[in-house]
């Protein structure tokens, strides 16, 4: 209990403490928000100055830009969406709680190795690689989802017989770690007696006398598989997410419905969870879009207009990187890089609010339908 | 449709394509994920911790009836022909003018081991590989054996006190050298050692390559620098993004009316955190770089214009923009961190008489304590491995001086600084000699992995422990 006699005496002294204390809390956090609102202000403001110049001029420097930078995030999106959808899946609707609060983190901590490192293996390591095993790595990317059915094919038919000993479905997503790997020797193995057997040689020389295709080394394949990488995590975390939080009692009811797995999770499931999961692809647009370390190091930097998988790019963040210290502030360059900036900016705060909402709303709609959360 | 009622009207479980296959594309794409991070962090591993495992020396001899000595680094198969082929780290670049050698297999003769092979580690001109036949040092003069012994009690030695002496060295074909020993760094014959002594050099080899400066155009030497820089201007990053962080999400979740405008900041900063980092670089060249840096060089560093102070990059701007960079981060964790005490409390303290301010600090910040060591946390993780923005205000490949040093003000903010990330990009992709890097850029990936992993697992405990916390109280 507090003496009453004390507090009164050191009254007035508390109250101004206290509004003195306000008043900083608030004049602090407003700043903050103003500085962060500058960003904003700054990319348009110096940006203005591009009016001025023709737009043709600014067009014809930025829409290889452009294209790279949509190319790149198109690629790395290919490889990462039905990755990252499928783990989600997995880990929401079959993972046992206890491997899932294990296997989660691990996948989550994928999003924290740096880009440079990723783009490092990616441009000094896998483009060589894959340069001169060009038919083994198309092979291996075929290859590693049918071996994933194989493996399934071969559980259901041994269930019968042997059910008590197989390992159960809810771990497979361990155990088929070995399986996938055993499954990459194989492919590695026999591709380049494929190779000679089906295509009479050398894959990239019938691509180029055939299709009339170049092969550069760091080309749009690699960008795609070093970025998805990159990207897998952010859009797993949040599909797990609205997947895990879809009310269990929905995909229940369905099944007692007399729905069939495949059923509860197409029409139900996937249902309920969409606009999560269309939230979740979004805010991976939206890094794969700004990544800038892993095109810079594994795209080859050259500004096309090239559709094909084995030709490089130049992205706006990696243009950005390259060119801004060396244009001299006030100049042309400097402001049409400072545009490229802008264009980012408004991209991925616009793509990243539309996630948010839709999310918040979503939420909204799990607890009118009494769901856990 | 119809096939799932069919399915399930029929007694006997048939096989379906569509259902029974989809399960298991799914649990193999998180066994890819696994295989594919697992594989990453083996990579770095093996390839940065077996860089400084010293290799076995080979002397060569081929059908030419060539001879050469080096340590074989990979194989590859020779394009367009049969066999494969074999790249040799020979060194001796002063005598032979290259360091590499590619060589087809079917062309050797003869492989050897022997033990009187040894490898010096020389400032200039990189390594040498041969033997050592003598030691001269004014009128008196050692041979074999001793001559290693010799060596080995000079290099023991710290540099100042060693003798001036001439080293007589002849490569395995018998070209011949005189080597001063004060261009001598190192000197091992790795042939002749047993397990223990290469566990010891091995362990002598990452302290340098941690502890060391980068030599020879980077291709060499260790990354002291580049760590001090990195911590260093984390450092100055935290100091200044915990305050203003905080105070904002105080703001935000104590002070400000919650209402629909809080509700959309609250929004846009969640979504800032999204904006690539480059944006934030373009920022900082802007308006700290070019903005108030050069006003400052106006107003306080007019005599040396026009080369700038402040008015480049450096680790002030540096500091600055990676601040603003993470200041989203640690103003969202503090946020849940705050909005996840209840109720009840702040009404208690209320109610018992507290004012707002006795509220917040003693009630409500130490039991969001956590949550705010948890966002710094993962602000220092993500600023680790950040390169992009750095690229634009001040890092350098080769700052010639610390940042930090004896003479006044001894912080020195104005000055360019080297980062682990920035480090290995420029050493891999910009370096002359990219073959002999790669293993020390190798070495430098798994540092900067292992930090940041690191870091961030300490958060994940934190955020574990602070649940766990809050499962008692309630």
């Amino acid at each position: 209990m507090t003496p009453p006699r004390l507090t009164s005496s050191r009254q007035p002294l508390r109250l101004l403490q206290d509004r003195v204390a306000t008043g900083f809390i608030t004049a602090g956090g407003v700043g903050v928000l103003l500085a962060i609102l500058a960003i904003g202000v700054f990319l348009i403001w110096e940006t203005l100055p591009l009016l001025a110049i023709g737009e043709s001029l600014a067009l014809a420097k930025l829409s290889p830009l452009a294209w790279g930078t949509l190319k790149a995030a198109l690629a790395a999106l290919l490889f990462a969406i039905p990755v990252a959808l499928g783990a989600a899946i997995y880990s929401a609707l079959f993972m046992s709680a206890r491997l899932r609060a294990r296997i989660k983190p691990a996948l989550e901590m994928m999003e924290a190795i740096p880009g440079v490192v990723v783009g490092f293996i990616a441009g000094l390591i896998l483009a060589p690689w894959v340069e001169r095993h060009l038919a083994s790595a198309l092979v291996l990317i075929i290859w590693l989802p049918l071996s994933a059915g194989l493996a399934g094919l071969l559980w259901q038919l041994v269930k019968a017989r042997l059910r008590r000993r197989l390992p159960p479905l809810s771990w497979a997503g361990l155990w088929l770690i070995p399986w996938l790997a055993l499954m990459v020797a194989i492919a590695l193995w026999l591709a380049p007696w494929m190779e000679q057997l089906w295509l009479g040689g050398d894959l990239r020389q019938l691509l180029d006398q055939r299709f009339g295709m170049d092969y550069a080394t760091r080309n749009a394949l690699i960008v795609g598989l070093a970025m998805g990488f990159a990207v897998i995590p952010s859009i797993y975390s949040l599909a797990e997410d609205a997947l895990a939080d879809v009310p269990s009692t929905l995909i229940e009811g369905a099944q007692a419905l007399g729905a069939s797995r495949w059923q509860a999770l197409w029409k139900v499931a996937l249902a309920a969870a969409g606009p999560g999961i269309f939230s979740a692809v979004m805010i991976g647009a939206g890094r794969a879009v700004g990544e800038t370390m892993i095109v810079l190091m594994a795209s080859g930097n050259t500004a096309l207009f090239s559709a094909s998988p084995f030709e490089g790019m130049r992205s706006m963040a990696a243009a950005i990187a390259i060119e801004l210290p060396e244009a001299s502030p006030g100049g042309q360059t400097y402001h049409l890089l400072i545009f490229a900036a802008l264009v980012l900016f408004i991209f991925t705060f616009l793509v990243n609010t539309l996630a948010e909402v839709v999310r918040q709303r979503l939420r909204r709609r799990y607890r009118q339908m009494g769901g856990t959360s | 449709m119809k096939a799932g009622t069919v399915n399930t009207a029929s007694r006997r479980p048939r096989f379906n394509w569509l259902n029974d296959l989809w399960p298991w594309l799914c649990a193999a794409s998180v066994a890819l994920s696994l295989l594919m991070l697992g594989a990453l962090l083996a990579l770095l591993l093996v390839r940065g911790l077996g860089h400084f495992w010293p290799a076995t020396l080979e002397e060569v001899t081929l059908r030419s009836g060539d001879t050469f000595a080096g340590h074989a680094v990979r194989e590859v198969e020779l394009p367009q022909q049969a066999g494969d082929e074999r790249l040799y780290f020979t060194g001796n670049q002063d005598i032979e003018g290259a360091r590499w050698r590619w060589v087809k297999i079917e062309e050797i003769a003869e492989r050897a081991q022997p033990a009187d092979l040894i490898r010096l580690e020389r400032s200039p001109w990189g390594d040498f590989i041969g033997r050592l036949v003598a030691i001269e040092q004014d009128d008196q003069r050692w041979e074999g054996d001793a001559a290693w012994q010799r060596l080995t009690a000079l290099l023991a030695l710290p540099a100042s006190q060693r003798q001036e002496s001439q080293l007589l060295l002849t490569t395995v074909d018998g070209q011949t050298l005189r080597q001063p020993m004060a261009s001598i760094v190192s000197a091992q014959a790795p042939n002749a050692m047993s397990w223990s002594q290469k566990t010891h050099v091995w362990g002598d080899g990452v302290w340098r390559f941690l502890s060391e400066g980068p030599r020879a155009a980077n291709t060499d030497g260790g990354v002291w620098p580049a760590i001090f820089g990195t911590v260093l201007m984390v450092i100055l990053m935290s100091v200044m993004v915990t305050p203003f962080g905080v105070l904002a999400a105080i703001y935000l979740n104590e002070i400000a009316h919650q209402g629909r405008l809080t509700r959309l900041v609250r929004i846009g900063v969640r979504n800032l955190a999204g904006v690539p980092s480059i944006v934030y670089g373009v920022f900082g060249l802007g308006v700290f770089v070019y903005g108030i840096g050069g006003s400052l060089d106006e107003w306080f560093f007019s005599d040396t214009l026009p080369s700038p102070t402040f008015g480049t990059g450096g680790l002030l701007w540096a500091s600055l923009t990676l601040a603003l960079l993470t200041l989203p981060v640690v103003i969202v964790a503090t946020e849940e961190g705050l909005a996840r005490i209840p109720e009840a409390q702040r009404e208690g303290a209320v109610a018992l008489g507290a004012t707002r301010l006795e509220m917040l600090t003693r009630i409500v910040l130490p039991m969001a304590a956590p949550a705010m060591l948890t966002g710094v946390i993962l602000a220092v993780a993500r600023a680790a491995g950040e390169v992009a923005p750095l690229m634009l205000v001040g890092v350098a490949k080769l700052a010639p001086q610390m940042p930090i040093d004896g003479e006044f003000p001894y912080l020195h903010l104005e000055r360019k600084f080297m980062h682990l990330g920035y480090h290995l990009f420029d050493t891999a992709f910009h370096g002359e000699d990219v073959q002999a890097a790669i293993p020390l850029v190798y070495a430098t990936a798994l540092l900067l992995v292992l930090i940041v992993l690191v870091l961030n697992l300490t958060a994940i405990f934190l955020r574990h422990y602070l649940g766990r916390q809050r499962g008692n109280e309630c």
